[in-house]
């Protein structure tokens, strides 16, 4: 038996061997049929999920040869996603990304511009806002796949009980945040609470952003230095501080879905960050009689102390197209079939009120104007077309556009939680402003000259 | 080979009776044959050898290729300057290593790893020692129950931790609606807010691991002779002394194992720890050194910082169990 031994195990070998090379020859030649597309994205919820499978199938029949792999990722997946393709020398052809990541990604030369989409979609289809996302020398390289400006949604019925206003300043807030802050069965504690924030790194650097460039402040100077010991910074902290109050107690473990549960559980009666999102949310959810406009509304956002004007976030995730990727031109062709009309009303449609369509054409179309979510909250989405259109929304951390290409250490900041950290010291440690915004002004600089950028 | 195996086959012949030509042939055919063999038996060696190298080469190439390379990728890694996204990179010889040690929120993570690892693994001990010794005793359905008091361990992280956040909500969380309705607090607990995140992680963690230590324990108890007890008994020891004397000591080996390695998995922890918020707001009062290099690399963009901080958390457990060795030598013995 023994010296049959070797024979065995060199068949065996042999065999294994075959086979992988039988499987791998297959490989090959369905790679060799279709180009293989792959497509990145963060839209993880059903609808989404099953309108880009339907577009997908459409395009696959309209183009024989081309085959789109589609995948949809939680947002810490994509990252890290994109990081191990990126080293590993194999990016897809197209993802998501936040615009800062475009922005930094483009300044590294691993993006292809998207200019052949943009004209077939026609450059005058696009918002203004939209254009400005990755964009740089004349060249598109984001597109995004549909914006969604953050809101102020209240309870309108409440606001109305008690004759309250839209806040024009951060003092009318924390006003109706006092006022909407309620005992309802008497026993002296509050039943709902005046204001629901999130307490996530991604959504306290969101509104950091937002609040500084509504207090007309600055994150970074020219030379990069960070602004956190700024007046305005402090003006800011100062007034999260006197939010707190009237906000669910430990806020700060609440997540971005935590917040809405608060609104449409009756817990909190004012929700700062809110999207179009949460109308699906509260149809969803909300008890039958109180999905609507009369009892969940939107406010247009207050202007800061030092500020003119009030300024919001705008999630707007751009597709990118990655230099080194198999077959960027058939990307091309895809996202030309996916922002056409007849199809990008699908996506659209998944999540109505929180993707405001790029193009003008859909926006004006009677058959978006026909879909029944649009005409019930079609107040959120006015709201949300006068900050895109009067130049109030801007991308996460950015408070001017040249912000996307002199800073493309914005995304490190973000991951950073300094900001986060800041304004936890600040308002749920204990810590002064001035003490909280000293310590991250330091970290933030630590930060800016390790990364190269210093130019102070 | 094939031959030999005929020449074998008709020289064995147990059974028969060989004719006097058959001896005579055999006989001048047996120098033959032992040259023969001995030149098979060369072949059969070397073969076997050849075969041997062949068998272990996969596992040393997985070896190599999931083990020691990613180690010293790591540690090459960790004497760069490296952006996780971007391809450049540049020497730093141990800038990354120094950096660490004059980062604060490097040595706040320490401490807290340090405080999750000995408290859950304290807490998984004392609990997984009294559950093995109550299951150890005859009850009825002590079959059952000790199917169920696996189940902690047998499910995936992320459905323990989601479960519990549900549990722990402090809106709807049916923990706090259970304290107050039966009067112990007055309004609901924030279980994953600043003050308590850190204990609803330690408690989920002991919850979660404990039936490891249940399990190793229960089954060297199960070995320990009757007749110790017994004799014990006859001497008079109570139940404590007996425990004391006779199952501690008894136990001391399987101890030593279940320490050491629920210490490298706890302060290496990283899924449990990250599910309990995942970047939340409450994320930085539980920011272990695991978490805190996970976010140097993944969100800092700092993979070369990143990987000298996994460097340094190896090298932390290489002095511990160095240490641990050290110290309790006589125990791992027994």
């Amino acid at each position: 038996m023994q010296t049959r031994q070797p024979g065995v195990a060199a068949r065996l070998i042999l065999g294994l061997a075959a086979a992988a090379g039988l499987a791998l020859a297959a490989n090959f030649g369905a790679a060799a049929q279709d180009k293989v597309v792959r497509v990145w994205h963060t839209e993880t919820n059903p609808a989404s999920v099953k309108a880009v499978a339907e577009i997908v199938a459409r395009f696959e029949k309209a183009h024989p040869g081309i085959k789109i792999e589609a995948a949809a990722l939680a947002w810490d997946d994509l990252e890290g996603k994109i990081q191990a393709a990126l080293a590993a020398g194999a990016p897809p052809e197209l993802s998501h990304g936040q615009p800062i990541t475009c922005a930094a990604l483009r300044q590294q030369g691993l993006l292809l511009p998207l200019d052949d989409v943009v004209q077939a979609i026609g450059e005058n289809n696009l918002w203004d806002q939209i254009k400005q996302v990755c964009r740089a020398d004349g060249h598109y390289y984001g597109l995004v796949h549909a914006a969604g400006t953050a809101l102020l949604i209240h309870r309108s019925d409440l606001a109305k009980k008690l004759g309250l206003k839209a806040p024009r300043t951060w003092d009318d807030l924390v006003a109706n945040a006092k006022a909407l802050t309620m005992d309802t069965n008497g026993d002296g504690k509050p039943d709902i609470y005046g204001l629901t924030i999130p307490g996530d790194n991604l959504f306290i650097n969101i509104i950091v952003g937002e609040l500084i460039a509504a207090n007309g402040g600055q994150l970074f100077d020219s030379s990069n230095r960070p602004q956190f010991t700024d007046k305005r910074m402090i003006e800011l902290l100062q007034f999260w501080k006197r939010l707190t109050p009237y906000m669910p107690p430990g806020w700060e473990g609440h997540s971005y879905l935590d917040t809405f549960i608060n609104m449409y559980g009756q817990k909190a009666a004012m929700m700062f960050q809110g999207y179009g999102r949460g109308a699906s949310l509260i149809e969803q959810y909300a008890p039958k009689e109180m999905q609507n406009t009369d009892h969940f509304n939107v406010w247009t956002r207050p202007t800061g102390p030092s500020g003119s004007k009030p300024v919001v976030q705008v999630d707007e995730e751009p597709w990118m197209l990655f230099k080194g990727s198999k077959n960027p031109e058939a990307a091309k062709e895809f996202l030309k079939f996916f922002y056409k009309d007849e199809n990008y009303i699908e996506y659209i449609k998944s999540v109505p009120i929180h993707f405001f369509p790029i193009t003008k054409s859909l926006r004006q179309s009677d058959q978006y104007k026909q879909i029944p979510m649009v005409k019930r909250w079609s107040g959120w989405l006015e709201v949300q077309e006068h900050a895109l259109a009067n130049d109030l929304a801007r991308p996460t951390l950015v408070v001017k556009y040249e912000d996307l290409h002199d800073k493309p250490y914005l995304m490190q900041v973000l991951g950073s939680g300094i900001i986060r950290d800041m304004v936890l010291e600040a308002t749920a440690e204990g810590v002064s402003p001035e003490d909280a915004a000293a310590k991250a002004q330091k970290r933030a600089e630590a930060l800016i000259k390790k990364a190269g950028y210093a130019k102070w | 080979m094939v031959e030999l195996g005929r020449e074998r086959a008709g020289t064995g012949g147990a059974g028969r009776r060989p004719s006097a030509a058959r001896r005579t042939d055999r006989m001048s055919a047996q120098p033959k044959l032992r040259s023969l063999f001995r030149t098979q038996a060369k072949t059969m060696r070397l073969s076997q050898g050849a075969v041997g190298i062949l068998l272990l080469l996969p596992a040393l190439a997985l070896l190599a290729g999931l083990t020691l390379y990613p180690m010293l990728y790591g540690i090459w890694l960790s004497l760069h300057h490296k952006h996780s996204f971007f391809p450049q990179q540049s020497w730093a010889g141990l800038e990354n290593y120094w950096f660490l040690l004059d980062d604060a929120e490097f040595r706040e993570s320490v401490w807290r790893g340090v405080v999750y690892s000995v408290s859950t693994i304290v807490l998984q001990i004392v609990l997984g020692v009294a559950a093995a010794l109550a299951l150890n005793q005859s009850f009825p359905g002590r079959s059952l129950v000790r199917g169920i008091v696996l189940f902690p361990y047998m499910i995936p992280t992320v459905v323990a931790v989601i479960l519990w956040k549900w549990l722990l909500n402090n809106q709807f969380g049916l923990i706090n609606y259970g304290l107050v309705a039966l009067g112990l607090i007055d309004a609901p607990i924030n279980w994953m807010g600043r003050a308590y995140i850190m204990a609803s992680l330690i408690l989920i963690s002991v919850w979660q691991f404990f039936p490891f230590v249940l399990l190793a324990v229960l089954a060297r108890l199960q070995t320990i002779p009757n007749e110790l007890y017994e004799a014990a008994r006859v001497d008079g020891a109570g139940a404590f002394s007996r425990f004391l004397h006779i199952t501690l000591p008894q136990l001391a080996s399987v101890l030593f194992i279940v320490l050491l390695l629920r210490t490298i998995w706890m302060f290496t922890k990283f899924d449990t720890v990250w599910l309990m918020t995942q970047g939340g707001g409450a994320e930085k009062y539980i920011r272990t050194l695991p978490v805190y290099a996970y976010l140097r690399t993944f969100h800092y963009y700092e993979a070369g910082t990143g990987a000298a901080a996994s460097v340094v958390m190896f090298l932390l457990l290489v002095v511990f169990a160095a240490a641990y060795f050290a110290i309790f030598r006589r125990e791992e013995r027994l």
